[in-house]
């Protein structure tokens, strides 16, 4: 019963993470859109949280490496998976409210090692899945979509050149809807499977299923949907940042950023690496920025990624370990999640309240 | 040890894959754009075969960049 009760609360937890996810991360997947006027935002909204639905749906390889290969399945209790999970919202909302850099991912993976080491020790870690599936990847993919935009810029610039620039201009735009579409499919890959490895993970923590088991279609179905509402949700009040605060662009180098985002995050996808899509969205727009002139691009904003990645995982691990030893004061049931969700929850509703009187910076976070 | 921890051959093929999608699908996308371009242009200039030859090439880039996405997803949803 004790814990069937931690499960809901997983489970619940999870799709809120998932959905705010698709509400902040709405602005990367459809800024470049908006910002080159290629669609408008209702439009791209619309589309982006449709096909980070259907996204949802086409892969399950980052939800199998997030169940699997970042703690052993075997010793991991569902009220581990509640406090990693606490602690990358609690460490999200930290970095909103005082306008820090983020990766929700990265919060995600940093909260889940934490409580598994506070809980078990070290041995619960997988060090061979956390440094090869998401350590390294994390470094690799932002760079790669850097370079392969910069890379596809210089060639479509070389190519459409001496054409008029109206029609390439409209061509650029209309490759846009494609270019666009395939990102916020990318994006809902990647991103919706990290909430079904963490449910599925609970799952299985709980005895609910195998320790080979995929996520079950409920899971996927309920992951999709979240990301998806969230997506359609918001995203307004952050969605100039990636589109113009890193660089102001055209139609050209938009549609090869999101080209190169598309594929680095489609081809991760595939091979199981839960990625920071905001990382590899950026590095495109970075991308694709440097290759035209390196003064175009605000290189702060480059910065800020690099102190994300340093300091999300210790930082969310640290989180999730302390929720960990918090939810175990009141021993092993379902009291200290139920009153761990309460404490999170008054945290919340407090960090809005006190934002929406104007009183801290607001800076976009991203996964 | 350091290549199994590395997932070295995922790594390697990932960078490639997201090499030859992203810079590929731009590149064709940019030809489409240069056929549209010069069809426009080499008929106004009244070269109708030329203008057409351009034509045929942009059409055949795009339909390659259609080829290319399909592919992709196709492979996506086939592990």
């Amino acid at each position: 019963m004790n814990s069937d009760i931690i499960l809901i609360l997983v489970i619940a937890t999870a799709l809120a993470f998932d959905f705010t996810n698709g509400f902040h991360d709405t602005a990367n997947v459809v800024a470049t859109s908006i910002s080159t006027g290629a669609a408008r935002p209702q439009v791209a909204i619309g589309f982006a949280s449709l096909l980070n639905f259907v996204g949802a749906f086409i892969s399950i390889s980052v939800a199998a490496t997030v169940a699997k290969d970042v703690v052993d399945a075997e010793v991991i209790t569902p009220t581990i998976v509640f406090a990693g999970l606490i602690g990358a919202i609690a460490w999200n909302l930290v970095t909103w409210y005082f306008g820090l850099p983020s990766s929700s991912s990265h919060a995600l993976i940093g909260g889940v090692v934490g409580s598994a080491v506070a809980a078990v020790g070290f041995d619960a870690v997988i060090a061979e899945g956390v440094v090869g599936k998401v350590l390294i990847p994390a470094v690799v993919a932002p760079i790669l979509a850097f370079l392969v935009a910069g890379i596809a810029i210089g060639i479509s610039y070389r190519v459409v050149g001496k054409q008029r620039p109206g029609i390439v201009s409209r061509g650029y735009r209309y490759g846009q809807i494609v270019s666009g579409g395939l990102l916020a499919l990318a994006h809902g890959t990647n991103d919706a499977q990290k909430t079904m490895g963490i449910i599925t993970l609970a799952l299985i923590a709980n005895g609910t299923l195998g320790a080979e088991s995929d996520p079950p279609f409920w899971v996927i179905a309920s992951s999709a949907t979240a990301i998806a509402l969230g997506t359609y949700s918001g995203g307004w009040r952050i969605i100039k940042t990636t589109g113009t605060r890193i660089i102001k662009m055209d139609a050209a180098q938009g549609f090869s950023a999101q080209g190169a985002g598309a594929a680095v995050i489609l081809a991760s996808t595939h091979f199981g690496f839960p990625l920071s899509t905001t990382h590899v969205i950026n590095g495109g727009v970075m991308g694709s920025g440097a290759a035209k002139r390196l003064s175009a691009v605000r290189w702060g904003v480059a910065g800020n990624i690099m102190v994300a990645w340093l300091l999300t995982l210790p930082a969310a691990a640290a989180i999730g370990a302390l929720t960990y030893g918090v939810t175990r004061i009141f021993g092993t049931g379902a009291l200290g999640p139920m009153l761990v969700t309460l404490m999170a929850l008054s945290l919340v509703v407090t960090a809005f309240a006190r934002r929406a009187k104007g009183g801290a910076p607001v800076e976009a976070t991203g996964t | 040890m350091i290549a199994t921890i590395v997932h070295t051959d995922e790594l390697l093929q990932t960078i490639a894959a997201s090499l030859i999608a992203g810079i590929g699908v731009t590149f064709l996308f940019s030809v489409g754009i240069w056929g549209a371009g010069q069809f426009t242009e080499l008929g106004r200039n009244e070269r109708p075969l030329a203008a057409t030859a351009a034509a045929v090439v942009g059409v055949l880039a795009l339909l390659c960049v259609a080829g290319a996405v399909i592919t992709g997803i196709v492979v996506m949803t086939h592990k």
